[in-house]
């Protein structure tokens, strides 16, 4: 029986600094949703999906995302056997328990489609089988904001399947240090096996009763309603980013053992929840403005209860 | 050393120099005609009339602005037009003033003039018209009797309707003054009493707290919570965070964190974080 803290903790003797991502995706996993991350390479954005997969001990896949790739080729295929003379399916990376989508902007809408069903659903249909994903099931797929060319952008009603997005940033001066001890010669091992695949299904049953209180409630749906019609936003979040944010804010407040979830949840995860589901403004690029700021004033806008 | 015939003669020189400029200054004229009329010259006080100066020169000139009209003496002048007419002949110019005498008596204009020098001789001369001499009357008795009748008329009745809105008025306001109640007549106004003492956040907080447990309400929690949230000095809506991040005091830190289990915790376990809150919150205010 481990608690997600140990999970947590286990995580950041890895990865060095990134704490609000580590935090996220360990949230996200509780949550039972899918994570998008977003970074320039080599800030460990990879190796940290790597180190959450290998602490739960499940099955791992990673798929490098390129512009060749096919639908086939993450969700499996039926293939033809001569010495029985009867098709059997191949399954796919996406029958994993944790599946890293690098660079998910690299494929083409047809493969991001596919993939972003199987998120949905938790199903995928091959040939004429439909087959039931894995659980627990998360996908942490991985976005370069940099290189632009030969990219295939995800439109806003695929983005909104991610729970939340994290930007990973650069690390500090210290940090970057410690990486280069740390990383600099022979790679360390990650911890495994911090936790089962059983205690991240009970984790995930139990932080649903996690109570909410109808004024935490409505601050996170005035929070949502606040980006609709904000200053330099095209269009708001969907309800769906309500419950993202109550999901994630009861995943918080799990993680903490503390048994209900609490405005400084909802306002602290707003930004993760919030910045992949708006679409902005032409006049953002006019006035080479961060999309970061438009939701950080959101979300300060919106008194807490 | 001079002589005096020098001097004379130098004088004289000076004097032809001057002649000579002045008369090169002079228009060279053919003067036809120079002559003033009156409208009428016999009149009364008040009464408009016309003067009219009337020149003709051969030459075509566009205007003559060295005709010189007579003092006015105590006409009144209210106006002055000039026109000048073209013809092959030559230019006719007429200056029409409108006066009104002031005085009564007989007044004499002095003739007009002009200074140009003669196209016949060659020479400077000042050409001038006849002199116009009007009568000016007193105001007639019977004119005058009646002005002042009418105007002892239009005093009287101006008086008359000045007296009738008085009367009017002071009756108006007598009525309104007798159907106004009486005032009672006001006592001077008591002293100020002295300002309550300055509320500090402790007292806001031991108000709301002794609030909460008359009424244990979620509202009454909400204020008491908001007392202390101000007492960390931090506004409503601020978070728990920002609450901590601004107060040091360890009691009231407990206290805050109770409010925020009372205020937002499952209900089962509303009772005992109240319980918990109303115990912080007495020992931060003790």
């Amino acid at each position: 029986m481990s608690r997600p803290q140990a999970l947590l903790d286990a995580l950041q003797t890895t990865i060095v600094g990134q704490r609000e991502v580590v935090e996220g995706l360990v949230l996200g996993l509780v949550a039972g949703g899918h994570i998008l991350l977003e970074g320039a390479p080599g800030v460990a954005k990879t190796l940290a999906c790597r180190a959450l997969a290998v602490a739960l001990g499940g099955v791992f896949r990673r798929v490098q995302f390129t512009p060749d790739l096919l639908p086939s080729d993450i969700i499996g295929t039926r293939i033809f056997d001569q010495r029985t003379g009867d098709f059997t399916t191949s399954f796919g990376p996406l029958f994993a328990n944790v599946v890293l989508a690098d660079e998910i902007n690299r494929a083409p809408a047809k493969v991001q489609s596919a993939l972003l069903e199987g998120m949905q659903e938790r199903r995928a249909t091959i040939g004429l089988q439909t087959h039931a994903l894995p659980s627990p099931f998360v996908v942490l797929a991985t976005m370069n904001p940099y290189d632009s060319d030969g990219t295939y952008p995800l439109p806003l009603a695929q983005l909104d399947r991610f729970l939340a997005k994290l930007v990973v940033a650069y690390p500090s001066l210290e940090e970057e240090r410690t990486i280069v001890d740390r990383f600099g010669g022979a790679q360390p091992e990650l911890p495994a096996n911090v936790a089962s695949l059983e205690d991240v299904v009970r984790w995930q049953r139990e932080a649903q009763q996690v109570f909410v209180d109808a004024k935490v409630r409505d601050y996170a749906v005035d929070l949502v309603r606040a980006t609709r019609g904000a200053e330099l936003v095209a269009h708001g979040a969907s309800p769906r980013a309500a419950l993202a944010l109550i999901a994630l804010a009861r995943a918080r407040a799990y993680v903490e053992e503390r048994p209900f979830a609490s405005p400084d949840d909802v306002r602290d995860l707003a930004p993760a929840v919030l910045r992949h589901r708006i679409s902005y403004d032409d006049r953002i690029a006019i006035a080479d403005g961060d999309p970061e700021d438009v939701v950080q004033r959101i979300v300060a806008a919106v008194r807490a209860p | 050393m001079t002589s005096p015939a020098a001097k004379w003669l130098c004088f004289a020189l000076l004097l032809a120099l001057a002649s000579q400029a002045q008369a090169q200054s002079l228009r060279r004229l053919h003067v036809d005609a120079l002559s003033m009329r009156a409208d009428r010259t016999e009149l009364q006080v008040g009464q408009v009339f016309h003067l009219a100066i009337h020149v003709r020169v051969r030459e075509n000139v566009q205007a003559l602005d060295e005709l010189v009209i007579p003092d006015l003496g105590t006409m009144q002048s209210l106006g002055d037009e000039r026109h000048t007419t073209h013809a092959p002949g030559g230019t006719d110019v007429v200056e029409t003033l409108t006066l009104e005498p002031t005085a009564s008596g007989p007044f004499t204009f002095q003739p007009a003039y002009l200074d140009a020098v003669d196209a016949r001789t060659g020479r400077p001369s000042r050409f001038s018209s006849n002199a116009v001499t009007v009568v000016v009357a007193g105001p007639s008795l019977l004119d005058s009797f009646a002005a002042q009748l009418i105007a002892v008329i239009e005093r009287g009745a101006l008086a008359a309707l000045g007296l009738i809105v008085v009367i009017v008025l002071l009756t108006t306001l007598a009525r309104r003054v007798a159907r106004r109640p009486r005032r009672a007549v006001k006592p001077p106004p008591a002293p100020a009493p002295p300002p309550p003492p300055a509320r500090t956040p402790r007292d806001v907080v031991a108000d709301a707290l002794r609030g909460f447990r008359v009424t244990p309400s979620a509202a009454q929690l909400l204020t008491l919570r908001g007392a202390l949230f101000a007492a960390a000095g931090v506004s409503s809506g601020a978070t728990l965070r920002d609450a901590l991040a601004h107060a040091p005091d360890h009691r009231l830190r407990v206290a805050l964190i109770a409010a925020e289990r009372g205020a937002f915790g499952p209900e089962h376990a509303r009772d005992a974080a109240s319980m918990e809150l109303v115990e912080a919150t007495e020992a931060w205010l003790r």
